[in-house]
């Protein structure tokens, strides 16, 4: 399974992490959705799908610990029948990010990947750059910007 | 002799506790009867559990039965009872001959010979042990009925005898690499199917997760595993940084011995792979 | 059962000299349920490995036909995890000391077992 990175720092970390919890997909993006590294994902859409989708569960489950005043949730997950999801965002120097696991079951567990996970945020914590915030993304460099992050996150 | 084996018998009848029971179990092994050997030798060791001469004679009731692992035992246990006892070394040194391992069989013999000086069948034995004449030095040690052919002496052992002398060679024992694949040995199911490669394979998962925990959690370098299962028990072992060692006995084996079994094992699975090597 | 439950339970272990100390983990989850360690025991990375390595273990054994695991024992140079499967998905978890008497965590690590099932 290959592992691709926007964001080089991100790449080693990553790579660790999904070879100590023996992850099947996981994708780190920005809060706004925009994707910084994949593992496992096969198809551009699948990563736009799993990252839209990701972001909008963070955004809600926030609003809701906002609502309840409470700080927002460490993490979420779900365990399905073959699958378990594990859903979390953590703090580097270049700001938030929201990471997606999804792991087999009959290889990993959710105890596995959050002790795992827990290394992964203080791995990307110590290799973010911390100069260079990247700039906002504006509307009419979205498309381009996607286009060029889904080039580099399949090899094309 | 079967008038003796009658009132051999007759005497131990009459008196159960009596030392009779090392004749009689002796001279049904010389006989060949060895299930009637075997009754014998272990009713006496019931009743003698703490006679050097009684674990010596069982132990020779199962080498000729070719349980060596359990024969390995009982002389083992003789040598605590009595760490000179002639007979115990002979056999001791006849098993470590039969697994390659000639200088634990000379120092095994040297014993003997300490011990007993004018006997001329130690005499014989070392010489031949050390000239690497299996059938002679059994003979001269009186161990086996009928002696397998030569033993490999310090020639290089065969894959298929990694485990020469370890009772279930070919049953409960298997060596494979890091990756899984299987070294040597062999695992059958209770159904008697070869279950060799499907455990292999998911052995390298456990040692690396062994390794993982052990080197995470604080415990230091693993150095075995074991695990007791409603059907058997089994003992991990890493005889080498590239190997692994699966040990399989029946639940009537207990835990504590079953780590024995598997050290004596890695031992011998570790000379053989430097000697591949 | 109720967190008092679960810590008499880990009591009967943790009272064994050289136990360091105990837990029960979901076995699925590899997740703490209840715990009682000595500082400097890590309980959620105790949890996910012990967990991960029952699962591991318990395929090859039922692969080499020995069926299912009763009590396990990872001896290492510096300490031992010895873990019994409960009935009910937990497992009974104990960390300890090298030298620890084995035999004597085995028991009340069966009695734990059944006092949680």
């Amino acid at each position: 399974m290959s592992t691709r990175a926007v964001e080089a720092w991100t790449l080693e970390p990553l790579k660790r992490f999904v070879s100590e919890a023996a992850a099947r997909l996981v994708l780190l993006m920005t809060p706004a959705g925009q994707v910084m590294a994949q593992h496992g994902f096969s198809r551009a859409v699948d990563v736009m799908s799993a990252a839209a989708l990701s972001t909008a569960i963070m955004a809600s489950t926030t609003e809701i610990a906002k609502q309840m005043h409470q700080p927002p949730f460490a993490a979420l997950t779900h365990q399905g029948e073959r699958h378990g999801i594990f859903l979390a965002g953590l703090s580097t120097n270049r700001g938030t990010i929201v990471a997606l696991v999804v792991y087999d079951v009959d290889v990993s567990s959710v105890g596995l990947v959050q002790l795992f996970y827990e290394q992964l945020a203080a791995d990307l914590q110590a290799a973010s750059p911390k100069e260079g915030v990247p700039k906002q993304v504006l509307a009419a460099d979205f498309e381009r910007q996607l286009s060029e992050s889904l080039n580099t996150l399949f090899g094309r | 002799m079967a008038d003796d084996v009658k009132a051999l018998s007759a005497q131990l009848a009459q008196d159960p506790a009596s030392l009779v029971f090392l004749r009689l179990g002796e001279l049904l092994r010389q006989r060949g009867q060895l299930d009637a050997a075997h009754r014998v030798a272990l009713g006496g060791l019931e009743r003698h559990p703490h006679l050097a001469d009684a674990h010596d004679l069982y132990a020779r009731v199962l080498a000729d039965k070719r349980d060596y692992e359990r024969a390995f035992d009982e002389w083992d246990m003789a040598l605590r009872i009595a760490p000179a006892h002639v007979g115990a070394l002979k056999g001791l040194a006849f098993l470590y001959f039969k697994v390659g391992d000639v200088a634990q069989a000379v120092s095994h013999l040297e014993a003997a010979q300490r011990a007993a000086p004018d006997d001329p069948g130690i005499i014989q034995a070392v010489a031949m042990v050390r000239g690497g004449q299996a059938s002679a030095a059994a003979s001269g040690l009186g161990i086996e009925r009928a002696p397998e052919p030569a033993a490999r002496g310090a020639a290089p052992l065969e894959e298929a005898r990694v485990f020469a002398g370890l009772e279930g060679a070919q049953e409960g024992l298997l060596l494979l690499d890091a990756s899984g694949r299987v070294l040597g040995g062999a695992l059958r199911d209770p159904s008697g199917r070869d279950v060799s490669e499907p455990v292999a394979a998911y052995l390298a998962g456990v040692s690396q997760e062994a390794a993982r925990s052990a080197k995470l959690l604080g415990l230091g370098t693993w150095t075995g595993l074991s695990a007791e299962g409603r059907q058997g028990h089994v003992h991990l072992a890493q005889p080498t940084s590239e190997a692994l060692l699966l040990v399989v006995r029946d639940r009537s084996v207990p835990m504590g011995r079953l780590a024995i079994i598997a050290q004596r094992a890695a031992q011998a699975a570790q000379r053989w792979l430097e000697q591949q090597g | 059962m109720t967190a008092a439950g679960f810590g008499r339970a880990l009591d009967l272990v943790t009272r064994v000299r050289g136990v360091r100390g105990a837990m029960l983990v979901s076995a699925a989850d590899g997740l703490v349920v209840a715990d009682q360690l000595m500082e400097g025991i890590k309980g959620p990375a105790v949890a996910a490995l012990a967990g991960s390595l029952a699962s591991r273990l318990g395929r090859a054994m039922t692969a080499a036909g020995v069926g299912e695991s009763v009590f396990w024992h990872l001896q290492g140079s510096g300490g031992a995890l010895l873990v019994v499967p409960a009935a009910s998905g937990i497992l009974v978890v104990a960390v300890a000391e090298p030298e620890v008497n084995v035999g004597l965590v085995r028991l009340e690590l069966l009695r734990a077992a059944e006092a949680v099932a």
